[in-house]
Formats: C-alpha cells, sequence, structure tokens
C-alpha cells in the first residue's frame, strides 16, 4: 500500500495548506487495489474532517456561494427548500423544464393542461406554492420523473414557514396545521389563481382542497 | 421567548454546527431573513470543499456538485425541520453517502443517454458532461475494509487512528494530545497495524465476519 500511503499523506498535506483539493489527480496516479485504498483513505479522512475556517473573499468565489444563496432565499419563501432543491434535481435528471412538465402532466393524467401544470411547476420551483398543499400524487410523479422519493421532497418543501411559533433552546420547533402565511411574492401569484369553486382537478391536485 | 439577535460574522464564525443552525432558526423565526445569510454561509463553505471531495471520489464532476449540493439542501431541510439529527457534521455525510449511493444505482437501473455539452455550445438547457475522470463505482468494498479494520480497534486505538492516520496530526502531537503514556513509537505501531490489517482485508477481498 506504498503508494496509496504516500498519496494519502500528499492529500492530507494539501488538505491543511488550502482546504481540501480535488482527489481525482492523487487518484489518478494509481491503479487497482492501490486505487481503490487510496480512495477509502480519503474519503474517510474527508469525512473526519472539521468544518473549515470561514473565509469570505473564498466564499465568494466559490460555489458554495450561489447554493448558500439559493437555500438563503427558499428559507424566506412558502415552498421550503424547493427552490433550492427542485432546479438542481431537474438539472441531475437532465431534463428540460418543459418536457418535465409534459411529463408530469401526463404522469397526472392531465396532458391537455400542460400549460397550468406548467405554471403550477414554476411556482413550485419559485416557492410559491405552499408545500402543504401539494398532493402526495404529483410529489409522486415529480419524484419519479427526477429520481427523488416523495417523502424527502415534501420534507424539503415543507419546513416549518418562516415566524412560525417554536420553542427556544434548540427544541424542536411546532409544525404549522394550516397553510402557511403569505408573503408578498406568492400573495401576487396566489392572486392569480382562480376562487375554490372554480378549481378543477389540477387545482386541486398542486393546491389540496382548498 | 428570547428576542432575536442578529450577530456579525465575526461572532457567528466561532460558534459550532448546532448553534448556528439555532441562530438561523431563530432569524427565520423572526422573520430577520438577511440575518440568515452569514451563518448559512459559514456553514455551508465549512464544508462544501469537503462534501464536494467525496463526491469526486465516485462521481464525475458536474454530478458530483449536484449530489454535495443536494445533501447541503436535505440536511438543512432536516436541522430547520426540527428532529434531532445528531451531530450536523456526521448527518450531513450520512446524507451524502446515502446520496452517492442512491445515484450509483439508479445509473445502474437506468444509463442516462445524454448528449455532450459542446455539441450544443450555447444552447440553454441542455446538459452533459465531458468524460473527465474515469467512473469509481466499485470503490464501495474497499471503504468497508477500512471500516472494519477500525471497528476491530479498542477506543484507545481508535482515537489514535482519528489523530493520527486520518486526523492532520504526526505522531509526536497525536501521542501528546493523547498523554497517558501514549509514545510516538505507539502510536506509528498501531497505524501500522491498522494499515496492515486493512490491506489484509483488501488482498483477501472479505468483509463477512
Amino acid at each position: 500500500m506504498a503508494d496509496a500511503q504516500r498519496l494519502f499523506e500528499e492529500y492530507k498535506q494539501a488538505a491543511s495548506e488550502a482546504g481540501p483539493p480535488d482527489p481525482v489527480p492523487f487518484v489518478s496516479q494509481v491503479s487497482g487495489t492501490e486505487r481503490q485504498a487510496l480512495i477509502a483513505l480519503i474519503d474517510a479522512y474527508l469525512e473526519q474532517a472539521p468544518r473549515q475556517e470561514f473565509d469570505a473573499a473564498a466564499f465568494r468565489d466559490s460555489k458554495a456561494a450561489p447554493l448558500a444563496e439559493s437555500v438563503q432565499r427558499s428559507l424566506a419563501g412558502a415552498g421550503g427548500l424547493w427552490p433550492a432543491l427542485l432546479p438542481r434535481l431537474r438539472n441531475q435528471a437532465r431534463i428540460r423544464r418543459a418536457d418535465l412538465v409534459a411529463e408530469l402532466a401526463a404522469r397526472l393524467g392531465a396532458q391537455g393542461q400542460r400549460e397550468k401544470v406548467g405554471d403550477y411547476y414554476h411556482q413550485m420551483e419559485q416557492g410559491r406554492l405552499p408545500a402543504s398543499g401539494v398532493s402526495d400524487t404529483v410529489l409522486d410523479a415529480l419524484g419519479a420523473i427526477v429520481g427523488y422519493g416523495r417523502d424527502a421532497l415534501r420534507k424539503a418543501g415543507e419546513l416549518p414557514a418562516a415566524g412560525a411559533p417554536s420553542v427556544q433552546g434548540g427544541e424542536v420547533f411546532a409544525r404549522i396545521g394550516g397553510p402557511a402565511p403569505l408573503d408578498p411574492d406568492m400573495a401576487f401569484s396566489m392572486a392569480e389563481m382562480p376562487d375554490t369553486e372554480e378549481w378543477d382537478e389540477v387545482d386541486r391536485l398542486f393546491r389540496g382542497d382548498g | 421567548m428570547a428576542a432575536f439577535e442578529e450577530l456579525p460574522e465575526s461572532r457567528l464564525s466561532p460558534l459550532g454546527d448546532d448553534d448556528l443552525i439555532a441562530y438561523m432558526r431563530g432569524a427565520r423565526e423572526a422573520r430577520a431573513h438577511d440575518a440568515i445569510k452569514p451563518a448559512l454561509a459559514i456553514l455551508v463553505y465549512g464544508y462544501w470543499d469537503t462534501l464536494l471531495a467525496r463526491a469526486r471520489l465516485k462521481l464525475p464532476p458536474s454530478e458530483a456538485e449536484d449530489v454535495a449540493a443536494e445533501a447541503v439542501i436535505s440536511a438543512i431541510a432536516s436541522a430547520f425541520d426540527g428532529k434531532s439529527v445528531g451531530e450536523f457534521r456526521a448527518w450531513l455525510h450520512t446524507i451524502l453517502s446515502r446520496r452517492i449511493a442512491d445515484y450509483l444505482e439508479a445509473r445502474k437501473r437506468k444509463p442516462k443517454v445524454t448528449e455532450l455539452a459542446s455539441e450544443h455550445a450555447g444552447e440553454d438547457e441542455v446538459w452533459g458532461d465531458e468524460p473527465a475522470t474515469p467512473f469509481e463505482g466499485e470503490a464501495l468494498f474497499a471503504r468497508e475494509c477500512l471500516d472494519r479494520s477500525y471497528d476491530e480497534l479498542s477506543e484507545l486505538h481508535r482515537r489514535v487512528i482519528d489523530l493520527h492516520v486520518l486526523g492532520p496530526h504526526a505522531a509526536t502531537a497525536a501521542a501528546e494530545l493523547l498523554g497517558d503514556g501514549m509514545t510516538e513509537a505507539n502510536v506509528n505501531q498501531i497505524a501500522s497495524r491498522f494499515q496492515k490489517r486493512f490491506r489484509q482485508l483488501l488482498d483477501e477481498g472479505d468483509t463477512s465476519g
């Protein structure tokens, strides 16, 4: 394991100087068992690595910045972390938004209402649709398209709404029973929606039973 | 209920993960959304390179980024959900490991047919990775061997491995940190035995028992 051990020490050294580097250049120097050993050692090392000290300049230049920003924006909205998660899942599944909407509409039996399904999906990505109203049917269909579990999707979307009552001292936050309070952005999008009595099946699938 | 107090980055940086999360939850509860930004930046930046590097060990570049980002989002969702997830770092890595495993499994089931991004330069919403690195889908066995070698050790010897083999400390420093008669020679011997056992398991191709 001489090569793996040597490269592992080099990796640790590099990580201690400037944070964990891309391991691929190290791993690509060996093959076979040495390679597998090196991957395991680096993996275990990274798993134990403490949180890196914050560096504002490095953060601004890193891909952590847009991720943190999208999560922060999501936390301010009504759709939990969907705005941060859904576009990434769509990208990862390598599906164009239009294709995803078409497939989602088909899976919901609403091929003729693709535009409406698209509007609702857009609101999900924008954090403007309360997750509590989105049915399991929609989440099952969406999850099947992007390769993500329904429960995990719901969990990400159903964070306790901003401003929800909580217990202090790191205790569990109270879950919200009713609809999340509207924020200004969301109020705008909801104003464009039909009244409850005019709802069709698609409305009900994305907005619950009212 | 105590009023939320916004803190500057300099006071947030020294906080541990759990305190940062509690602070962000407090900020969100108080609708002080801008106050979340620095705490989230500290938390995400603090683990991003590590998560990305772990993902890169097994996945191609763009998949690694998406999977690492997804792990961050899921971990934060769990943290905000209020359910106890134990140590945030361990939870984050557990989620990442699951996501990588899910990704590899899904890939086995459904090979993706994608076009290379360069075939669509300038077009929106067309994805594809140039094949830059070899795919690492068979590395789990070696990690099992490493974990088994570690699990076989006593608590004290595990601390040696944590500090010296998988940690940043030289043998001398690790011995000093452990105290209680531990010497540099002891540390080196424990590390050497651990590495030999790891190699033995790897060579045997056996993780049973």
